[in-house]
């Protein structure tokens, strides 16, 4: 009898098929951090070592409850877990992984001495998205949780990308600012806060002044300059953590100013319009002066209007605002 | 001034990782020695324990199930088998209130304290011809 284990990667390098899946594993990218629970701190050692061999991050836990703690204070894409252990086990950890809310998607497999088909079926049914058996070569344990890696990556791409599309439905993508989808969906959530804790709430309409000469003398690329530079100057004289602007149309705009009053709303409008007229847009065909119209429009928390029109009638009075305020009639904004 | 002491680079190199994983194995064996002792006390102490075997049966099927999972992870298909063989019978003989003198168990239990023994001897074994081996 010898101390020597049976064959593995460790021992036995010069096999192809080692090889080709110790090298697979070297050459991964992909960051991919795995929680090793184990009460055994030899395995716990063991398989960590294995696994930072293949270019895994490795944590380890000896609990199911020390593994809750790791998960809740850095995200890891896999756990691989044993079943039995004090405390809670293995599959009270899987269900509990399960039901909880975690950044992106746990994959976990379970690595454990039990091989009976009923084990196997209740672990799966914990919520184990994979069940091997220790005794398993290790390169075919290597190779399941590669799945994960794979799994996990792909999770986390669709996931990012799913961001970045609720992102491009609610911003217009020449300023940056948002779109008119965002004034609609989040509009009636500044005039339901009004209303509700009694606050005043203002909007400033704005249209640039003769948007379409500039277009027609210096150019469509020009106009868009001018554009942006509306949105930078403009957000640079509301607050940041309540105020925001929505672009509604080609040169329309509209700025919510939560918990402003007509006169504060008043203010803003003449500070946005020193700001506009401070320096002209530098663009390729020329320096490009403009301005822009504000109507200026406020509610007492009494007057806020209420109802499925709610919205349309601000919209509608901001409307009429700018209006008059293209007209001569602005609310002494000169 | 910034430092002249040799600072290793961050990282793990395989052949460290190699070594690490031979230390382990060395390590391995350290706790299979520990493990034959504590399998040879719980023998004596079942072999005493006429009146209420349960405890003694409870921990022989729990220090088994732990050994089988390490010898299984360590690649030691042999040792994990008689492990899960000890555990089984040991559980078996809980479940149904079997006396101190079950045979199953003690086939089990023989068994493993007899191949924990043989794994202790191979151990000393190498260490002595790796000692001939750099005396020569």
């Amino acid at each position: 009898m010898s101390l020597k284990p049976h064959a593995s990667v460790l021992d036995d390098p010069s096999a192809d098929l080692h090889d080709t899946i110790l090298s697979h594993h070297l050459n991964s990218t992909v960051q991919c951090r795995v929680l090793i629970v184990d009460d055994d701190d030899l395995v716990r050692a063991r398989l960590a070592a294995l696994l930072r061999m293949s270019n895994f991050e490795v944590e380890v836990a000896g609990s199911g409850e020390e593994a809750l703690k790791i998960l809740s204070n850095s995200p890891c894409q896999i756990v691989l877990t044993d079943w039995q252990m004090p405390d809670m086990d293995g599959l009270a950890l899987c269900r509990y992984v399960r039901t909880a809310c975690y950044e992106s998607y746990i994959y976990v497999v379970m690595l454990t001495v039990r091989d009976a088909k009923q084990d196997v079926l209740t672990g799966l049914a914990a919520g184990a998205d994979d069940y091997v058996f220790k005794g398993t070569p290790v390169e075919e344990i290597l190779a399941r949780i590669e799945i994960g890696r794979r799994i996990t990556h792909v999770e986390q791409s669709l996931r990012t990308s799913n961001r970045e599309n609720r992102r491009l439905a609610i911003t217009d993508p020449l300023t940056s600012a948002h779109n008119l989808r965002y004034l609609m969906k989040n509009l009636p959530k500044e005039l339901a806060r009004c209303r509700r804790y009694g606050h005043p709430l203002a909007i400033l309409s704005c249209d640039i002044d003769d948007f379409k000469q500039v277009n027609d003398r210096y150019g469509h690329q020009a106009g868009d300059l001018v554009l942006q530079a509306f949105v930078a100057r403009s957000t640079s004289c509301l607050r940041k953590t309540s105020d925001w602007l929505a672009r509604i149309g080609g040169d329309e705009f509209v700025i919510v100013l939560p918990e402003t009053t007509l006169a504060g709303a008043t203010s803003v409008a003449k500070k946005l319009r020193r700001q506009l007229a401070a320096q002209p847009v530098a663009t390729n065909t020329g320096m490009v002066a403009f301005m822009a119209s504000v109507g200026v429009t406020g509610f007492e928390p009494e007057n806020v209007p209420s109802g499925p029109a709610a919205v349309d009638e601000l919209l509608h009075t901001a409307d009429q605002n700018l209006y008059a305020s293209k007209r001569g009639e602005i609310n002494g904004l000169d | 001034m910034g430092s002249i002491k040799h600072q290793p680079r961050a990282g793990i190199s395989t052949v460290d990782r190699l070594a690490a994983s031979e230390k382990l194995q060395e390590l391995f064996a350290v706790r299979l020695q520990s493990e034959r002792v504590h399998f040879v006390t719980l023998s004596a102490a079942l072999a005493r324990a006429e009146e209420s075997p349960a405890g003694i049966f409870d921990d022989l099927t729990f220090r088994a199930h732990r050994l089988k999972g390490a010898a299984a992870t360590f690649d030691f298909a042999n040792l994990a088998a008689a492990a899960g063989a000890l555990e089984q019978a040991s559980f078996a003989a809980a479940t149904s209130h079997a006396a101190h003198t079950d045979p199953d168990v003690w086939e089990a239990l023989v068994a493993l304290v007899e191949m924990l023994g043989a794994f202790e001897d191979t151990a000393r074994h190498e260490s002595d011809i790796d000692a001939t081996a750099h005396a020569d």
